[in-house]
């Protein structure tokens, strides 16, 4: 068999000439593979990119430290360190004197361009700075104070000197001022305080996101405990325990329509019933959490399903086999094996019902709450709908803290998802 | 002559429209084997599984007929299948221990039937059982190691455990061998012969030399029809039917 027959010869030509059409058409496809995957990154990249830019200096802001003269008698009249007492006292004179002082203002034009450097917030600040350090009140302290968002603007370089005077947020007197004050050294740039925890405020210098972080936990925690209950019982029951016939079928056929029902809808939804039906306040996490429990169900129920139709069916009938009953071979066998998986797909519902804006707006969730909520009945706000108000705000300061607050968002996403991988793994490994 | 343990009369099953089980009329003896024999798709499984009602969770399974075990329908409106398959257990083709540990496994039918009193009782209930099934010295060390991390052939030997710790009367296998080499097939068999002693135990099989070494029944089916029934040296040796003889000596199937 040394020599080859003309059949066989035929034969391997054509076989190499199908190989090369082959090959060519494998690397074309690597190669449309490979540039979907470019342009993707890309995407990613601009998009973080963009944020980053913007919302990294957000995180940031400028304050003035000002010697403070921490009078006890004018601080707190009353002398018993309450509220009403620190309401009643003189502390925002008391900074406006520090700041006249630090920067030789008289006259009242140039005392009020020196006061409105500062924040509003600052006789606030002041207060909670006393209550810290009650040891050193009748002394003079240097305390750091927040500048105004417009001085931090300037700062900054968003606002020209060149530009004329009347166009400007800042006057030449302040401009002069801020950089007396910065060539003294009085001036920092650090991590904002207010950012993390401070709550809503027309002021951009002091709006903060911990009102808003706190609704999301709230809203979130009353979202899980109704929908995965609720989602993995309606799962179980559908896939093991339901009849098929003509009526479980139209339940999963809604269910899975559902599933793409507009947002919005269950806000309305809620409105229609939680609110005006039952009659439960407008913007509590309670009802949000409701609301997007309704949003979150059918997530749960499908991944649920899909979670316990992978679990091997012999597993199920060894159960059976042993004399488990139904009930007993699902919930000892099936459902541990399949909570992996459902914790996971509500987690990414979770996620989704996280980010989610329009039907908290439609439950009144967009209030301007400055108050941080203690409880699910409070009125609060969620980190997406601060989001959507803030990126209504003109100020400049305004726009940064949208991006910062995108950039938490974002934060605590990924430490959703990265618990649920983490769940995953510790379960999965169990065996 | 002792009186038979499973009786079954007229038994006809179908899927859907689908009949697979034709009129079937068979006694089954205790403390015997009896094997199922047949080519693919006869109707062995269907049948075996119509024994502990394990065909009521298929959709659309139907079942005409009459199965009487110890005298009484199975099949009767009154009849809970659990205590049916805590006196019928299943031994199944694939291996299939629970994803827990070796002890959870045997332990898991006498607790959900609340055999044992004390966590003492239970521990000996499992003990007894994996000595049963042949398998208590390769695994007395380890009994809290997951019963997935064993050989097929020692979970195979884990999935009878499991089934005779609920001391049950009848045994149900349906090739359980067919997933194993010659060695742990080996050992089943040892092991199904010694199990002969106090159960009743009826093994579907592919495997002809099997039947012949492990039976005293042999029972023949073809198509979803009991061909032939009788002694498994008479069954080998001397078939009546000739489509039994074709199949013993594999000119079809
Ligand atoms: N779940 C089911 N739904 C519909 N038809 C089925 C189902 N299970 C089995 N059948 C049909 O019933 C008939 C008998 O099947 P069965 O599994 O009992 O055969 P078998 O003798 O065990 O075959 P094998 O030796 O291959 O295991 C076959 O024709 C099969 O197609
Ligand atoms: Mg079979």
């Amino acid at each position: 068999m040394t020599e080859k027959t003309a059949q066989q010869k035929q034969i391997e030509q054509r076989l190499q000439n199908s190989l090369k059409g082959r090959r060519a058409k494998e690397r074309r496809f690597v190669w449309f593979g490979r540039s979907a995957i470019a342009v993707a990154l890309i995407f990613l990249a601009t998009l973080f990119i963009s944020i980053g830019t913007k919302g990294i200096p957000g995180f940031f802001q400028h304050y003035v430290t000002l010697n403070v003269s921490l009078d006890a008698q004018r601080l707190d009249p009353l002398g018993d360190m309450s509220d009403q007492s620190f309401f009643d006292g003189e502390a925002k004179k008391l900074v406006y004197e520090a700041i006249y002082a630090e920067l030789e203002a008289s006259g009242r034009s140039k005392k009020k361009a020196a006061r409105q450097i500062l924040s509003n917030g600052s006789d606030v600040r002041l207060v909670s700075f006393v209550k810290n350090n009650i040891d050193k009140l009748d002394t003079v302290q240097p305390v750091k104070l927040a500048l105004d968002d417009d001085a931090d603007s300037y700062l900054r370089g968003f606002i020209s000197k060149d530009t004329p005077e009347k166009l400007r947020r800042v006057n030449d007197i302040q401009i002069e001022y801020i950089e007396a004050l910065q060539a003294k050294g009085l001036i920092s740039y650090e991590l904002s305080d207010y950012l993390f925890f401070g709550s809503a405020s027309r002021n951009a210098e002091m709006a903060g996101i911990k009102g808003a972080f706190f609704g999301s936990i709230y809203t979130l925690f009353i979202c899980f405990i109704i929908a995965f209950p609720l989602g993995v019982a309606t799962a179980v029951y559908l896939e093991v325990f339901a009849p098929k016939n003509k009526v479980t079928e139209i339940i999963e056929i809604n269910i899975n329509n559902l599933a793409a029902v507009p947002s919005v809808v269950f806000g309305i939804l809620g409105l229609a019933i939680f609110i005006n039906i039952f009659g439960l306040p407008r913007s509590i996490p309670l009802v949000g959490g409701i609301v997007l429990a309704l949003m979150t169900l059918p997530t749960i129920i499908i991944s649920s399903r899909a979670s316990i139709r992978a679990v091997p069916p012999s597993i199920k009938d060894g159960a059976l086999g042993v004399g488990a009953s139904e009930m007993q071979a699902t919930f000892h066998h099936v459902v541990p094996l399949a909570i992996p998986g459902m914790l996971t797909g509500a987690i990414i519902g979770m996620a989704q019902a996280l980010g989610e804006t329009a039907p908290l707006l439609m439950i009144g969730m967009v209030a301007f709450i400055v108050d941080i909520p203690n409880s699910v009945t409070d009125p609060g706000t969620v980190l997406p709908v601060q989001i959507f108000m803030w990126a209504d705000f003109a100020e400049r300061m305004f726009i940064q803290k949208t991006s910062s607050a995108i950039i938490i968002l974002l934060g605590f996403l990924i430490a959703m998802n990265g618990i649920a991988i983490l769940i995953r793994r510790k379960l999965e490994r169990r065996w | 002559m002792t009186d038979p343990v499973v009786r079954c009369e007229n038994v006809n099953i179908y899927y859907g429209e689908k009949q697979a089980i034709n009129d079937i009329s068979i006694d089954i003896l205790p403390k015997q084997i009896t094997a199922f024999i047949g080519p693919s798709g006869c109707g062995k499984s269907t049948f075996l599984r119509s024994l502990n009602r394990m065909n009521d969770t298929i959709d659309g399974c139907r079942m005409e007929g009459r199965i009487l075990i110890d005298d009484e329908d199975i099949y009767a409106p009154e009849v809970d299948v659990v205590p049916l398959r805590a006196r019928v257990g299943m031994v199944f083709q694939k291996p299939n221990p629970f994803p827990k540990s070796i002890f959870d496994n045997v332990a898991y039918g006498p607790k959900i039937h609340g055999l044992a009193k004390s966590s003492s009782e239970l521990q000996t209930i499992v003990e007894h059982a994996l000595k049963g099934s042949g398998l208590w010295e390769e695994v007395k060390d380890r009994l809290d190691q997951p019963g997935t991390g064993l050989s097929g052939g020692q979970q195979q030997r884990l999935c009878i455990a499991r089934t005779i710790a609920v001391q049950p009367e009848i045994i149900l296998m349906d090739e359980p061998c067919s997933a194993l080499d010659p060695i742990a097939t080996a050992k089943i068999e040892a092991l199904m012969t010694d199990l002969a002693k106090d159960y009743t135990i009826i093994i579907v099989t592919h495997s002809m030399q099997q039947a012949a070494r492990v039976s005293q029944k042999t029972a023949f089916f073809h198509l979803g029809d009991l061909i032939e029934y009788g002694d498994t040296t008479q069954m080998f040796t001397n078939p009546r039917e000739s489509r039994t003889q074709d199949y013993i000596t594999g000119r079809f199937g």
